[in-house]
């Protein structure tokens, strides 16, 4: 146990396993992560099944790297924890009395003497502490007259701060890597869809596409509502950059995209003898329109997006794209089927040969428009707050670190053959060059 | 006067300065250094306006592509060595430094960069945008500091190792410390833009403040390589040479971050 302490205590402990979790870092970004395996074998050849056994492959969720930023916490953890007491007796319980010799090794010091008597030079060394903002502890032993000054001497726990900064925020990823929780809903406009592992619902009231003059997306934004309990619980545009919250759980704008459960078709029919008959027919598929005077009714039967047959002649799409729109209708005129096939968007040709036949009438697939659905990301991560939490103390023991630097002064005050002479030495950490000024200005206070 | 004018003012005005510092690091006149550090402060007064233009022009933050991130980077890093000049009275890196300067604005203003303000997509849209990416290339800035005169401290020492010693009085010492005080103005920047800013846009964008994106992944590098350039200096009691390296690694890590990622790995970082 003691020399696991040791162990875990050491500084070198750290920039060693610093050093290899770098390493192993950039072998992480140099290595594609999460592909399938045959896109590794493609890549690596042979050494693709032992890079995907040591897990280089999905290296920052692998056991040993999450092994190696456990042991990196627990190193700063104990070292953290073993320097600790001392600093606090540093700040809080110093030593007063302290030898002259030890006064004397240090960088700045100086001594003077004065023919003040020792209880009048007290009060001219303190009151020059007290003027530069130094906070004063004292004592007197035998002869001697102990000052002991100190400074933002909270400033040595600037690294403390940090490092509990640190841990909170690998505390929080462990609990987001563990509890959270992450899925994509794809949701049609006007559905209602429950959130998985929740009691509540998600529902898409509008859904739309903003563009640039150029033609690339600006934005997307989705009305949600969110139903709990048979209400309407909360609703709120939402976009890239402006999620919902409710209830601990976040609803991103992630994707979009098209589906065609029942996309509007535009068909427009022409009389190869009637050059003056030229309608537009717009319906949803599974919907009929009577035109031509109340004669003809047209069934939009079905739509494929990406037509295409396939070794059975069955026909099938090939894609979510519109690479090649087909609709397939059927005309009735006087309960008789008088054509049925299907029009491509683009060949139209090929439906007006047939149709002409039989009917003189010509169809053709003008337009069309498919439904959008929104992919709404659901996060739940519980994690976060402590990420946050951990970024404060992180930022502040930075700033704590290296800009509020303590600085202490000691001072020995004794009687010497009638006068009194004044010893004094001090240090600050870092910023050696003003403290150098600040302690001469000291001085020269005490000298007037 | 148009953004691309201010532009080509303030990278001639840098070109000058450099010229100014390098008289100076040749003659050791000291009026030609203070030209230098004048010039310097003329040349980013236009860059700003020529940034601010920008902004007014396309209608959102000036960081949407590499011309833009290069020539804030430029700015900053121009900006960066005002500021520590002034403090560490570093004036013999000024030449130095100046070259990377100009370097940067050569490579912001190269036609292989490219200029049009581009509509953004919607993950870009966001005001953390301006915060992380201009927090953290100032971050970068000091970091670039520190690899001027690390490596001049490397080139300081070994002047001294052969009885050479600078007349300028910045010694190898004051080199090294100034090196590490640029680190640690750098670091916490860095930590705040790249890390933290990084962290709550990408939970505001992605749902996910962290993805192990490679540019992530290599910000984390980065700062890693600073880490370890921290605690080898404080607790271990590395200084000189050894401290010298790790922070001109750290700078090319984050160079590294900055182009390298683009070009060679992908990521959601790219973003076309
Ligand atoms: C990436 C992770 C880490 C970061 C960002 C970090 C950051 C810091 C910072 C900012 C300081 C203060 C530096 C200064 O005052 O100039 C510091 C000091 C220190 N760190 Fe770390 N640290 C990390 C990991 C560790 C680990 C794992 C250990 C454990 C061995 C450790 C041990 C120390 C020690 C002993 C000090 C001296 C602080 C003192 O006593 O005041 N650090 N660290």
């Amino acid at each position: 146990m003691k020399s696991l302490i040791k162990f875990f205590s050491s500084v070198k402990l750290a920039i060693v396993l610093l050093i290899i979790i770098t390493s192993a870092s950039i072998l992480g970004t140099l290595v594609p992560q999460g592909r399938s395996a045959a896109e590794y074998a493609a890549r690596y050849g042979q050494m693709s099944d032992l890079m995907i056994r040591i897990e280089v492959t999905r290296l920052y969720q692998s056991w040993w790297y999450i092994g190696l930023l456990l042991m990196f916490s627990m190193n700063t953890i104990v070292c953290t924890l073993m320097r600790l007491p001392p600093k606090l007796k540093k700040a809080f319980q110093p030593v007063l009395e302290f030898e002259q010799k030890k006064l004397r090794s240090l960088k700045i010091k100086d001594q003077l003497e004065t023919n003040e008597t020792v209880e009048h030079t007290k009060e001219r060394v303190k009151t020059a502490l007290f003027s530069r903002r130094y906070r004063i502890k004292e004592s007197t032993k035998k002869s001697y007259f102990f000052i002991f000054a100190q400074k933002k001497r909270l400033g040595i726990f600037g690294s403390d701060v940090v490092h509990l900064g640190l841990l909170i925020i690998l505390a929080g990823g462990i609990i987001s890597g563990m509890a959270g929780f992450r899925t994509t809903l794809s949701i049609k406009e006007g559905q209602t869809l429950p959130v998985p592992n929740e009691d509540f619902s998600l529902r898409l009231d509008k859904f739309e596409t903003e563009y640039y003059a150029n033609g690339s997306v600006k934005d997307w934004k989705s009305t949600l509502t969110v139903i709990d309990n048979d209400k309407e619980a909360l609703s709120k545009v939402v976009e890239v950059n402006h999620p919902l919250t409710y209830k601990g759980v976040v609803f991103y704008q992630s994707s979009y995209g098209l589906h065609w459960d029942n996309p509007l078709v535009e068909i427009h029919v022409t009389d190869k003898n009637d050059a003056s008959i030229s309608e537009y027919i717009t319906l949803k598929i599974g919907d009929t329109a009577v035109f031509s005077n109340q004669r003809l009714e047209l069934h939009a039967m079905s739509f494929i997006p990406d037509f295409v047959l396939n070794e059975r002649n069955e026909v099938v799409t090939r894609s979510l794209e519109p690479n090649n729109p087909a609709v397939f209708i059927k005309v009735v005129k006087e309960r008789k089927e008088i054509f049925s096939g299907w029009l491509f968007a683009k060949y139209p040709d090929f439906a007006r040969m047939h149709s002409q036949k039989e009917t003189g009438l010509s169809f053709n697939l003008a337009n069309f428009k498919a439904g959008q659905y929104s992919g709404i990301q659901i996060a739940r991560d519980p994690g976060v707050s402590l990420i946050w939490a951990g970024c404060i103390f992180l930022m502040l023991g930075f700033f704590i670190a290296f800009y509020w630097i303590p600085s202490e002064i000691r001072v020995i005050i004794e009687e010497q053959k009638g006068r009194t002479r004044i010893i004094l030495g001090g240090s600050a950490s870092k910023k050696t060059e003003s403290f150098k000024q600040e302690f001469e200005k000291i001085i020269e206070f005490i000298r007037k | 006067m148009n953004e691309s004018m201010l532009f080509l003012i303030a990278f001639i005005l840098y070109i000058l300065s450099a010229f100014f510092y390098f008289i100076f690091l040749f003659s050791k006149k000291g009026s030609f250094a203070k030209k230098g550090y004048w010039t310097i402060i003329i040349a980013l007064i236009s860059h700003t306006v020529a940034m601010v233009l920008r902004i007014f022009e396309s209608g959102h933050a000036p960081f949407t592509n590499m011309y833009e991130s290069l020539s804030f980077l430029s700015w900053s890093a121009a900006f960066a060595y005002l500021f520590i000049e002034r403090k560490f009275k570093i004036r013999k890196a000024g030449p130095y430094f100046m070259v990377i300067v100009i370097g940067l604005m050569a490579l912001a203003s190269s036609p292989l960069m490219p200029k049009e303000a581009t509509p953004l997509v919607p993950a870009l849209q966001s005001y953390w945008l301006w915060l992380h990416v201009s927090v953290t290339l100032f971050g970068e800035a000091f970091f670039a500091i520190a690899f001027v005169t690390s490596i001049m401290y490397l080139a300081e020492k070994y002047k001294e190792k052969k009885g050479k010693i600078s007349p300028s009085g910045l010694t190898a010492e004051k080199l090294d410390s100034i090196s590490y005080r640029s680190v640690g103005i750098g670091l916490p920047i860095f930590t705040l833009g790249g890390l933290v800013f990084g962290m709550v846009w990408a939970y505001k964008a992605w749902g996910s403040y962290w993805s192990w994106d490679p540019k992530e992944v290599w910000s984390l590098i980065t700062w890693f390589v600073f880490a370890i350039y921290l605690h080898t200096r404080l607790v271990m009691g590395w200084r000189g040479k050894k401290s010298a390296i790790i922070a001109i690694i750290g700078f090319l890590a984050a160079l590294f971050t900055y182009f390298g990622v683009n070009y060679l790995l992908s990521g959601l970082h790219s973003y076309t």
